[in-house]
């Protein structure tokens, strides 16, 4: 069975079709890329699995069960999470408080807990957990940091740190290596191996086509809403249609 | 038979004072984002012009009411110029400041008048006309409903023939938009501010020899303001129009065979259940967050 | 640091000290006005509560009214005593509340405003309209003070430990709410919404807990200030009672939990000595808050962080990376 499963996915807004029947499938395990040009539906492809849009037909299924309706809150709970295209961070609470509102799922407490401290052992863990996530990311120095005061890379990795926090299955990740420096750029790609091998599945959507190459296992291209080629980046770097579209942009690399 | 079409004139009469307050509200509100909290004051201030120059002073009535619509839209541009420009990046403080000028006019008018019992102004225009030998009209009442209209029309022609109009539509639907075409939106927003607050100061004009005048008078016209605008839509000048003659004719019902009271619940529940159902109201657009 | 917090706790129990000791040097009057400052330090607090999630209602005025004519019922016409109507009413006043996140909270900004703004008003009205049972604009008098063996609640001064015993534990409360995991996640919701949700965060429920938790306290308040002046009416808790509430937290400012305390205080005073002013003081409240917005747009909690930080800023020897 596989992790996720787009089925005939179509979202249309008004006269617009941003994706017209979607079909593909991602394996547990291991980073698969989602890339195509500007429009081609990548992002709203997201936002239809993580429940901010719904979809106008088609299915969504994750482990199996439909998730096509269902709430971000509950979406998070089935174990997607989705980092964002505008580096979204709680800007005026703390890196490691930041990292604390992520392992929301396992710790979120109720009124009479917290007047009177009834899961101090889960909180507990909780903290212990972010102060995990943040050393595994790397930002472990710069827990009493405002989050809003962080370089951009640190930014982004503090972004996948609240997303690891709420222990997910699967990790969309949407453009997280736009505009960084080649420094910055192969720092992100080591993160984001480690992420992997720590067991999480990783979609990501991408331009720079370094980091998608060096990356993904397995590549979906979308073209106009529509799915385009399927494979290796290999073969996806010699598929004519892909060549064609991108206009000599991915041979090139 | 007869109260209920006395009750349906009373009602159109009515909508236009509604019409006035609410279409100036849904302008400031629709060109520059910010809800005008004093936009009740603004009416008062119509109406205090009125009394004072007029009943105090006995200057003629139609000077009065231009003056009216001079000093509101002045106290309209001095707003936007030191409270709604500045705080453009946040509406909410806009509208606080707002609330800030709502206090100062009500003391204003309490200084200049006096906090006792309310004000009256003798109407000019007297006599009563009689249709179908039931109906009774005065004629102060035709008045206002024919100035109310006049003004909705020349507003009308406004938006829809001239230069600024279309430049006010354009800011109205994307600011930034519309700056990018050259559109100089601060100039559009201080023409906007100017028109609504003269359109309340009008309002205020014809209410003043039909009503009761005192300094907490703009508190019922806010809400009937706030009720008309949500229900005929945030962004649509022709939906406020419509509401306003709905709600009006919905309120002089209600009153007449009910309350005053049981009315304006009657409207702030209507207005609660579009908000859920349908925020932006019979003839609005979506609005998007 | 264990330090600070011992200091800022001695710091605390000296106020408390201090507030206590201090009714028996005011004059009657005075002693009348700090009751009714304690009640308003309450008031805002509990308003912050249901804006640190970011959305700013207009209804809190009308909730304090809410708990008040709970009360004033169950007192005069259920016989019930104060000790028991006190909780009820923050109770009613937080059902009511739970009933109304039900409309209410599929508005979002500036809907959500005019949404309770006409919630409120349509309740006030209600008061006014349904002589039976609420009284009308003349409201319910007679209510009767508080009974706990021989102490006459009727003197200020036994009143306001009353009521600084209520409040002192309605703030501890709220405090830890504040620090606590919920509290957290009522900041997470106000600044980010989305990303709390991308991780697990319902916000509805966040927003509704806020605000139901706000009413209850601000239900209490308005029992606390009805029982000492003996009578309720509409007109308490209209418009200018929810606009002093948004001067309070807005010329406090609203980012830390004392900023509102502050502003409640300092403009309870304010209000105190122009009291005199009679005719004057809405538009010196207006110009407050127009001065406010314009000039100190943080608050006025922001000067001792400000001093705070200048401090830390001297004994620093490097510049922060």
């Amino acid at each position: 069975m596989a992790l996720l499963e787009v089925r005939s996915l179509t979202k249309r807004f008004g006269g617009l079709t941003a994706l017209d029947g979607v079909s593909f499938i991602v394996e547990e395990g291991g980073i698969h890329g989602l890339i195509g040009p500007n429009g081609a539906g990548k992002s709203t492809l997201f936002k239809n699995i993580s429940g901010f849009y719904r979809p106008t037909s088609g299915d969504i299924m994750f482990r199996g069960r439909s998730i096509v309706g269902s709430s971000p809150a509950r979406i998070s709970a089935a174990g997607i999470v989705r980092t964002f295209q505008e580096t979204t961070l709680f800007d005026e609470l703390s890196v490691f408080d930041n990292v604390l509102v992520g392992t929301h799922k396992s710790a979120a407490s109720n009124v009479f807990s917290a007047l009177f401290g009834l899961d101090r052992d889960v909180q507990a863990e909780a903290r212990a957990e972010a102060h995990a996530v943040l050393a595994f990311m790397g930002l472990g120095d710069r827990q009493s940091q405002l989050a809003g005061e962080l370089p951009l890379g640190s930014q982004r990795a503090l972004a996948m740190a609240i997303a690891l926090a709420s222990r997910p299955r699967l990790m969309l990740m949407d453009e997280p290596f736009a505009g960084m420096n080649p420094e910055e750029t192969s720092r992100m790609m080591t993160l984001t191996r480690k992420i992997r091998e720590s067991g999480v599945t990783i979609v990501l959507v991408e331009h720079d086509m370094k980091a998608v190459m060096g990356l993904c296992d397995t590549l979906t291209v979308l073209n106009f809403g529509t799915l385009l080629a399927e494979g290796t980046p290999e073969q996806i770097s010699r598929h004519p249609d892909v060549i064609a579209a991108y206009l000599g942009g991915v041979a090139a690399e | 038979m007869d109260l209920l079409l006395q009750s349906l004139v009373n009602g159109l009469i009515q909508s236009g004072f509604f019409a006035l307050a609410a279409v100036g509200l849904v302008l400031i509100f629709g060109v520059m984002g910010v809800v005008n909290f004093a936009h009740g004051e603004l009416v008062m201030a119509g109406a205090y012009t009125v009394w004072y120059l007029h009943a105090q002073i006995g200057l003629p009535y139609p000077v009065t009411i231009m003056a009216a619509l001079a000093i509101c839209t002045g106290i309209g541009l001095l707003m936007e110029q030191f409270l709604f420009k500045p705080t453009r990046d946040d509406p909410l403080g806009g509208l606080i400041c707002s609330i800030g000028v709502l206090f100062i006019l009500q003391v204003a008018a309490t200084l200049l008048g006096g906090d006792g019992p309310s004000k009256q102004v003798p109407p000019p225009y007297e006599g009563t006309m009689i249709l179908f030998d039931t109906l009774r009209i005065p004629y102060q009442r035709v008045f206002s409903l024919v100035v109310s209209v006049a003004a909705l029309a020349v507003l009308w022609y406004f938006l829809t023939r001239s230069r600024f109009g279309w430049a006010l539509r354009a800011v109205s639907l994307d600011r930034e938009a519309a700056s990018l075409q050259g559109i100089d939106s601060n100039r559009i927003s201080l023409i906007a501010i100017g028109v609504g607050a003269g359109l309340a100061g009008l309002a205020g004009a014809l209410m003043a020899p039909l009503t009761n005048i005192n300094p907490h008078m703009g508190h019922n016209v806010i809400i009937t303001a706030f009720i008309v605008t949500i229900v005929g839509g945030v962004g649509s000048l022709s939906g406020a129009v419509i509401a306003a003659v709905l709600y009006a004719l919905f309120h002089t019902f209600v009153s007449t065979y009910f309350s005053g009271t049981i009315a304006t619940i009657g409207g702030l529940l209507i207005m609660v259940v579009v908000l859920i159902l349908r925020p932006t109201g019979i003839m609005g657009r979506r609005v998007s967050e | 640091m264990a330090a600070s917090r011992l200091v800022k706790g001695l710091l605390l129990a000296m106020m408390l000290a201090a507030l206590m000791v201090l009714p028996h040097f005011l004059k009657y009057h005075h002693q009348d006005f700090l009751i009714f400052l304690t009640i308003n330090v309450l008031v805002v607090v509990s308003y912050r509560l249901v804006t640190l999630t970011g959305e700013w209602s207009l209804i809190h005025a009308v909730m304090m009214g809410v708990g008040a004519y709970t009360s004033a019922l169950l007192t005069k016409h259920l016989g019930i005593s104060f000790w028991i109507s006190l909780p009820l009413s923050g109770i009613v006043a937080a059902a009511i509340a739970a009933v109304l996140c039900f409309p209410l909270f599929r508005m979002t900004q500036f809907y959500f405003l005019i949404g309770s703004f006409a919630a409120g008003e349509a309740i006030r009205l209600c008061w006014i309209h349904f002589i039976q049972p609420f009284g009308g604009t003349g409201g319910i008098s007679g209510l009767a003070v508080p009974e706990l063996g021989s102490i006459d609640f009727f003197e200020p001064i036994p009143y306001f430990y009353l009521v600084l015993v209520v409040v002192t534990l309605s703030l501890i409360v709220l405090y830890r709410i504040e620090t606590s995991r919920i509290g957290l996640t009522l900041h997470a919701v106000h600044w980010k919404a989305p990303l709390a949700e991308s991780v697990g965060v319902n916000t509805w429920n966040y927003r509704s807990l806020a605000f139901v938790i706000g009413s209850f306290f601000v239900g209490l308040a308005g029992t606390l200030k009805v029982h000492y002046l003996g009578t309720v009416t509409p007109n308490q808790f209209d418009i200018s009672l929810m606009v002093f509430i948004l001067i309070w937290v807005i010329v406090g400012g609203y980012r830390t939990f004392y900023g509102a305390i502050i502003g409640a205080v300092v403009l309870s005073v304010l209000d105190e000595a122009i009291r005199d002013l009679d005719v004057l003081r809405p538009a010196i409240y207006g110009a407050l808050l127009i001065a406010s917005i314009r000039f100190l747009p943080s608050g006025l909690e922001s000067i001792p962080q400000r001093i705070i930080a200048r401090f830390r800023c001297d004994s620093r020897t490097e510049p922060m990376p």
